[in-house]
């Protein structure tokens, strides 16, 4: 039978620059490579600078998702200078901050980044349309492909048999697409805008602290925006989900993937402790659903298939790898049945603990540690969503390529449903008279701090080491270096490349199977 | 049935509001509404706009998710045709490059860039196998115009900070330096991240004009980076009061008073961002904290470390700064007002490349706070 090399460069979609490369045999993927294509040497650059500048670095690792990137570089640098626990003013602001990100970037994914692998845009036109929002949609479609100029919408794999969605629904989840963009702004206004100053890249954060307290006048814009928020979560999104998913179910049996899971925790609670959070640390190994306790100090790096010496990585702790980037990397062209060469990405490998095991980090993880934990939330939405699928009693099934979709919905509607909460607080605190936030504490001669704060795709850690006042090293591990882990030492693949591998492609020239499963890792 | 305009199911009335909204951004006024509508209704043609990504993190890719003028649908379905962004276009892989590398030949195309071009590790930058600079030197001499968006695409920006490991560089910078364009043109819409909404009244600056904006030294549009931040602030007042937040925290935060004592850069930034704001017009950094100076060259560098006042300059109730970090000393109880062209002329003597600035060029002004627009 046929075997083929499937190249995909770049993935588009997503935020960061990915190339994937899979051997398809007999219809199947048998062998898969995750590329980033992009390196800028942040753990190079940042040493020797002021460590309390630290957080306005670390935003701009991911200018899609600053916020959490501010958090952990904010947490690690105020950690170093010796403050261990926020005031809780400190902590409900960050929350809000975080639960404006969280809406937005969920939200983004599931129709912007997302979509399109599995709604038939040009499709719609067929529909009949039910209502006057979807008929001024549709003929807006019409009026679009009828210039022929297709734009953003050209030389998709349209003609593709794997879209299954009857016209009606391409139409109404285009004009949920489009509706989308609205409500992401709108959740973005909440905490990044009103409280952070704009988005992206906010301003209200500093080591220590924040840099004030809210007035109460966007205390109420962040209360107003988040709830139109959670309506559109509630009417659309979920709804959305229920519609599809039955269309794709397929999707539940397969890209299963390392069945390790990890999550730093995120949302904390007044304890401060990150077993305790809305989303709470944890691992998972081997698919076995029992929660261990887990340390971002037992974060272990590998340099031997990356753009990097061998010896760099070799198991080291993030803050004794740094980068040291070869002179020249020659990528294979894209073309034919190339492989990849031994070294084949500027990510390094990062595996966990004394297993030195692959992770899978991302909503999934996150929503099984919580459903795990026994949060209410957590265990009816997930059990609720089991039996409406006919698998009450198995959430082992949501570890598949549909199961990582259903999570990060679920985890979206747990976000929203608590964003008041934090909002609540902070105004409880001002009211008993608690309005101090955290002043800037003094940069010490030396100390060392760590965030662990997840991301909305994933575990998030910055590292921070400070000697005589300034930064000695920083170490970055963001979701996409667990997820996208090229090989290890041992040559075990990462999570992503495991994922792939028995994912059917029906047809190699359009790899929309190979796209969809690299998306649901939101890279 | 409303009379169709040159956007297919918008109103006469809502288009003559659109003109008005970018007429006012690109800083012609009503006056220029009339052009406007003309020039955007003899476009039969949506034009077709690329936008590359090389070194960066998505954060002007996200900001133009936010735009509210336009309003991001009507945008890409109804104002421009995208025939290439990966974050938003549907394609991808061999599909989405054969987009890109069509309209390249078609050489009928605006070409946006985010990011910054690797140029001391070329493969540190790839897409489809082809490093950023090999794509810049293909796609430039096609292009009908080229706006860099966002510090990276301008001048390298945080991959380009001390020691540089990559070699990144902004795109006008790698044209002239490493592919012998003698005087490249792009538009620099500088800033962390870039602004969109600035930007595409940029874009329909050209568009209408059929030429490019005035630029200043460093390839800005002076209609939008002409003036300093500190000089259209809404706290300035409390600068010239000598009202300033101590600490973070301080309950004068809630009185809006100034920034200047932690950190603020906008003394020394060129940018509109008190004007135009962010996220559809509605806020901008001051509201949350102290400007960093993300719209001027090699502010990673330059402006750090970003919780110390800028020193050199005379302010009210502080005087003179000598030390990057504050020191607190007071050289008299009467406010002493800086002057903003005096500001100015300290930008521009650095950005000239000039060493330290001559006490004697630091006198106070006579500084109302209204000498803005010199």
């Amino acid at each position: 039978m046929a075997k083929t090399t499937v190249v995909i460069d770049p993935i588009t979609r997503i935020e960061g620059h990915l190339r994937v490369t899979c051997v398809v045999e007999n219809g199947k993927v048998t062998d898969a490579w995750n590329t980033c294509t992009l390196f800028r040497g942040f753990e190079i650059f940042m040493k020797d600078r002021d460590p309390r500048d630290v957080w306005h670095y670390t935003m701009r690792i991911c200018g899609v998702c600053p916020t959490p990137h501010g958090w952990n570089g904010v947490r690690a640098s105020e950690m170093a200078m010796g403050v261990e626990r926020m005031d809780d003013n400190t902590r409900l602001i960050r929350n809000m901050m975080e639960a404006s990100q969280i809406a937005y970037d969920h939200i983004l994914w599931f129709y912007v980044l997302n979509a399109f692998d599995y709604v038939n845009v040009p499709n719609a036109l067929k529909a009949k349309p039910t209502t006057p929002t979807l008929k001024a949609v549709q003929d807006t479609l019409k009026t679009f492909v009828a210039s022929g100029q297709l734009g953003f919408l050209a030389n998709m794999y349209w003609d593709n048999p794997g879209y299954k969605l009857p016209p009606d629904l391409d139409l109404e989840l285009t004009a949920h697409y489009l509706q989308s963009i609205e409500m992401q702004q709108t959740a973005n206004d909440a905490g990044g805008v009103f409280l952070g100053g704009k988005y992206p890249m906010i301003m209200n954060y500093a080591p220590g602290g924040c840099t004030q307290l809210p007035g109460l006048e966007d205390i109420i814009t962040y209360k107003q925006r988040m709830e139109t928020v959670q309506g559109f979560v509630d009417t659309v999104v979920v709804p959305d989900l229920l519609a599809i998913a039955p269309f794709y179910i397929d999707l539940a049996k397969v890209g299963r993937g390392v069945g390790n899971f990890l999550s730093w925790g995120v949302l904390d609670e007044k304890s401060q402790d990150p077993y305790d959070r809305l989303f709470p640390r944890g691992g998972i190994y081997g698919g076995k659903l029992v929660a261990e306790k887990v340390d971002p100090d037992e974060t272990k790096m590998y340099t031997k298939h990356s753009f990097y010496p061998d010896s760099l990585g070799a198991g080291k702790h993030p803050l004794d790898v740094g980068q040291e980037p070869q002179e020249y990397v020659d990528l294979a062209p894209v073309s034919g049945s190339a492989l990849p060469n031994p070294k084949y990405d500027w990510t390094q490998a990062v595996r966990y603990g004394a297993q030195e095991a692959p992770m899978e980090v991302g909503p999934l993880a996150q929503m099984l540690m919580a459903y795990l934990a026994g949060r209410t939330e957590a265990v009816q939405l997930v059990d609720s969503t089991l039996a409406a699928v006919g698998a009450a009693g198995h959430p082992e099934i949501l570890i598949s390529a549909l199961g990582r979709i259903v999570a990060r919905v679920l985890k979206l509607k747990i976000n929203m449903d608590n964003a008041q909460r934090w909002a609540d607080d902070l105004l409880a605190n001002m009211a008993a008279g608690t309005t101090a936030v955290n002043s800037m504490p003094e940069v010490p001669d030396s100390g060392e701090g760590k965030g662990g704060w997840d991301a909305p795709r994933g575990a998030l850690c910055h590292y921070v080491r400070i000697k005589n006042k300034k930064i000695d090293s920083f170490a970055a591990v963001p979701a996409s270096n667990w997820n996208f882990s090229p090989r290890d030492d041992k040559g075990v693949r990462g999570p992503v490349e495991e994922a792939l591998v028995g994912m059917p492609v029906a047809d190699p020239a359009q790899p929309l199977e190979i796209l969809r499963l690299v998306h649901t890792f939101d890279p | 049935m409303p009379e169709m305009s040159v956007f297919p199911g918008v109103t006469r009335r809502d288009f003559l509001k659109i003109c008005g909204g970018l007429a006012a951004l690109i800083g012609v006024g009503q006056a220029g509404v009339a052009d406007v509508a003309q020039a955007l209704e003899q476009i039969a043609k949506r034009p077709n706009v690329l936008w590359s990504d090389f070194q960066e993190c998505l954060g002007c890719s996200v900001n133009l998710l936010q735009s509210r003028t336009p309003e991001v649908a009507n945008l890409i379905l109804q104002q421009i045709s995208l025939n290439y962004h990966e974050a938003v276009m549907a394609a991808a892989g061999d599909q989405a490059e054969q987009n890109f590398w069509d309209t390249v030949s078609g050489g009928d195309f605006y070409w946006i860039v985010e990011g910054a071009v690797a140029t001391k590790i070329p493969g540190a930058m790839t897409v489809h196998g082809e490093t950023s600079m090999d794509i810049v030197k293909k796609t430039y001499p096609k292009a009908k115009a080229t706006i860099a968006i966002g510090s990276c695409a301008c001048y390298g920006n945080v991959q380009a900070a001390r020691p540089n490991p990559t070699g990144a560089k902004g795109v006008a910078a790698f044209l002239k330096e490493d592919a012998g364009v003698a005087n490249p043109v792009v538009i620099n819409m500088s800033r962390c991240p870039g602004n969109a909404e600035d930007t595409l009244a940029a874009l329909t600056y050209v568009l209408v004009y059929k030429k490019l904006p005035e630029l200043d030294s460093v390839g800005r549009p002076v209609f939008l980076y002409g003036d300093l931040v500190h000089n259209n602030c809404e706290r300035r007042a409390h600068f010239e009061n000598g009202e300033y937040i101590e600490s973070f925290g301080d309950p004068h935060c809630a009185d809006d008073w100034c920034w200047f004592k932690m950190g603020c850069k906008g003394p020394v930034t060129y940018a509109p961002c008190p004007v135009t704001r962010w996220n559809g017009h509605q806020s901008w950094c001051i509201k949350a904290g102290p400007c960093i100076g993300c719209s001027e060259p090699n502010f990673w560098d330059t402006m750090e470390p970003f919780y110390s006042p800028v020193p050199d300059i005379n302010a009210p109730g502080i005087g003179g700064i000598s030390d990057n970090t504050f020191t607190g000393i007071l050289v008299g109880a009467t406010a002493v007002a800086i002057g903003a062209h005096l500001v100015g002329t300290t930008v521009t003597h650095r950005l000239r490349g000039g060493g330290p600035m001559e006490p004697s060029e630091t006198l106070p002004g006579s500084g109302t706070g209204d000498e803005g627009g010199e």
